[in-house]
């Protein structure tokens, strides 16, 4: 029950970091600008203290790595953006592409 | 009890009086129907103390016994999801004036329930075609140009589907004998083109790619409403049959990997929301299929279960960026940002939508989107466990970060417009409170599944492994941003699927149009002029034309059964 409660705890201070980096990230010039963004920098620092506290399951031999699933989600988004940004060369076309082709 | 009430039937005869209606009766009474759909498969389930009923309404056709209701514990989940969406995106369509767009709404759904209820392959096809007429109506209410030729694309997909759907049909019970809808085996001679032929009818409605190309075009072209309703219907029904027909095909979780990677990169190129929502689509949908491929109760309950969610988020997603269409008039990035200061309301929706899609723990995708994780990881699938990962992670960038992040907050676009009326946010409240209550609560939904559930999500390393996937990834996108590597949107479509299939359509009528129109009414000039020359023969100018018209043509259909005949002879001597 206590450890339900904690991720309850730690599940809610998720929500309120993805939110408030929204916030901060559109607003930086708001005066609580670097309050949201502090906010979210505890949330990233207590997801990663939380993850040594974990007994985790040995499926894969990569679970066992330190906040192993910070690095990846970090570096998966950051591929990501790198593979689209190249794909758009290839594939972005203008939007009346098919128009203009005449189908 | 009078027997089992089919609640398609509820729907699609519901649509019928629907254009009898005017001003707030037409409101009152449009909400009927999916209410009483919605109860008549709510009671299915309590008729028989918790015993699902096994009841049937049984149809001579052809010597056949056709089956329009079959309820066990995989219909009767979908049923459920179907009917409990149908209540909430009706509610949110009440200002929709238009009688026709609601008749062809209501079908449409009426005729996803018959899918789901079929117990025979000839009603599920019968439904199955309705339910493709039915969406492109659907489609063609966006009554634009677009959404008039992307109506015409989407049909002629769903039309080749459909015909090789049937030839599928045909042959299986050719060589089975039986036309009962069940597991179907792909393990001998003519069964086995039959099960591939249906296999392939079923996926191009699922939207696997390169098969994929209708859904993301035609979608985003239908009405504000329309495009909620495409969402629920066309691919779930899909999931549906595959889960019935294809459970443990190995080729079937493969294909689901693909899918969950392949749309992910369209969607951070897209700058049409609704499509970049379509592609996501796609993606969620490649999580059902490969939990269906896979074949374990884990990963079946995880597909049946992620469907269940799935329906009801994408739906608010589809909803809380219609409600931006309805304001704005755009659904593109590069004309919307910063509403949520005066759009509260449906940024909080599109938060919620935003967060289940993306599995924050305490959301309906967590509870569900888990179990055909954790099915892969216990299979010892790294390969695609790591792909589901990707895909998390890729979710979470287009339906999580940029659907909400460059519509409600982002650049300010400038824009100040409110809330749109109240029935489109009830509608939307409906969901977003299911979607908190599917995630906090999950049991109930775990009770429906078609296996016994015993999985809990809410084990320490499940949510801070999400947590620190999602968390990190969202610190990845803001060095991103901030650092202006993220790339902005421009106005722009990206190339898909059915970009050699368009520019051949294209290329097709204008050979139509040119060349073999010029090229026959040349022949049309000759045959005229030819038949002149029977004037010989006597008579009235018309008589001798006429002969003279029969004689080629019978002439030309000699010559060409003649050429076929001897090409026959030729190729298989």
């Amino acid at each position: 029950m206590k450890v339900d409660l904690l991720l309850a705890v730690l599940a809610i201070l998720g929500i309120i970091g993805y939110v408030f980096l929204f916030l901060g990230t559109a607003e930086p010039r708001h005066r609580h600008g670097n309050l949201f963004l502090t906010i979210v920098a505890f949330s990233l620092i207590i997801m990663v203290m939380a993850g040594l506290f974990v007994q985790w399951p040995a499926e894969f031999a990569w679970q066992e790595v330190t906040a192993f699933y910070a690095i990846f989600g970090f570096s998966a988004f950051t591929f990501l953006i790198y593979a689209a940004k190249g794909l758009r060369l290839w594939l972005s076309k203008d939007e009346d592409y098919y128009k203009k082709k005449g189908v | 009890m009078i027997g089992w009430l089919h609640p398609g039937f509820i729907l699609i005869i519901g649509a019928l009086f629907v254009p009898l209606f005017k001003g707030k009766w037409k409101q009152a009474y449009l909400i009927i129907p999916p209410l009483a759909a919605l109860i008549d498969v709510i009671l299915m389930y309590t008729g028989v103390f918790g015993e699902i009923p096994f009841s049937s309404w049984h149809l001579p056709f052809l010597g056949y016994d056709l089956v329009f209701g079959r309820v066990d514990k995989l219909s009767f989940l979908f049923a459920l999801a179907f009917s409990l969406a149908s209540v909430p995106v009706m509610i949110y369509s009440l200002h929709v004036k238009s009688s026709s767009e609601h008749m062809c709404q209501l079908v449409y759904a009426g005729s996803a329930l018959g899918v789901v209820f079929a117990g025979d392959l000839i009603t599920l096809y019968f439904f199955w075609e309705i339910m493709s007429v039915a969406s492109m109506l659907v489609i063609w209410h966006g009554a634009t140009e677009n959404a008039h030729s992307a109506g015409f694309r989407y049909i002629m997909w769903h039309i080749a589907g459909g015909i090789i759907l049937l030839a599928g049909i045909v042959i299986y019970i050719a060589s089975t004998g039986s036309i009962t809808f069940d597991a179907i085996g792909w393990n001998s001679g003519s069964t086995y083109l039959a099960a591939m032929l249906i296999f392939l009818g079923f996926i191009i409605n699922a939207g696997v790619p390169p098969l994929h190309a209708w859904l993301p075009d035609a979608y985003p072209e239908s009405t504000v409403t329309g495009s909620v309703y495409l969402s629920i219907f066309t691919t779930k029904s899909a999931v549906y049959v595959l889960a019935r027909g294809f459970t443990g095909f190995g080729p079937l979780m493969w294909l689901g990997a693909i899918m969950v990677i392949y749309p992910i990169f369209y969607a951070v190129l897209e700058n049409n929301l609704r499509r970049v929502l379509s592609y996501s689509l796609i993606n969620q949908v490649g999580f059902m299929l490969c939990g269906i491929g896979m074949g374990t109760a884990l990963s079946l309950n995880g597909a049946t279960s992620h469907a269940f969610a799935h329906i009801i988020y994408k739906s608010l997603l589809f909803m809380s960026v219609g409600s931006v269409l309805f304001r704005t008039g755009t659904a593109k990035i590069t004309d919307l940002g910063g509403l949520y200061k005066t759009m509260p309301l449906t940024t909080i929706f599109c938060l919620v939508g935003a967060a289940s899609i993306s599995a924050f723990p305490l959301f309906s995708g967590f509870v569900t989107k888990a179990m055909v994780v954790q099915a892969s990881a216990f299979g010892g699938l790294a390969i695609v466990y790591v792909l589901l990962q990707l895909a998390s992670a890729g979710v979470f960038e287009h339906a999580g970060i940029k659907v909400p992040f460059f519509t409600f907050f982002g650049q300010d676009s400038g824009l100040r417009v409110k809330d749109p009326p109240l029935n489109m946010l009830f509608g939307m409240g409906i969901m977003a409170f299911l979607c908190i209550f599917i995630g906090l609560y999950p049991y109930p939904l775990y009770q429906l599944l078609p296996y016994p559930v015993d999985f809990d999500a809410y084990t320490a390393p499940h949510v801070i492994e999400s947590l620190q996937l999602l968390l990190f990834a969202s610190f990845a996108f803001f060095l991103l941003i901030t650092s202006g590597i993220y790339p902005p949107e421009g106005r722009t479509i990206s190339l898909d699927t059915d970009w050699p299939l368009r520019l051949a359509g294209g290329k097709f009528i204008w050979f139509v149009k040119g060349p073999l129109t010029s090229f026959s009414n040349w022949m049309d000039g000759n045959v005229k002029r030819i038949a002149a020359d029977f004037s010989l023969l006597g008579g009235e100018k018309e008589e001798r034309v006429f002969i003279g018209v029969s004689v080629m043509l019978a002439l030309l259909f000699l010559a060409f059964y003649l050429i076929v005949e001897l090409l026959y002879q030729w190729i298989f001597s």
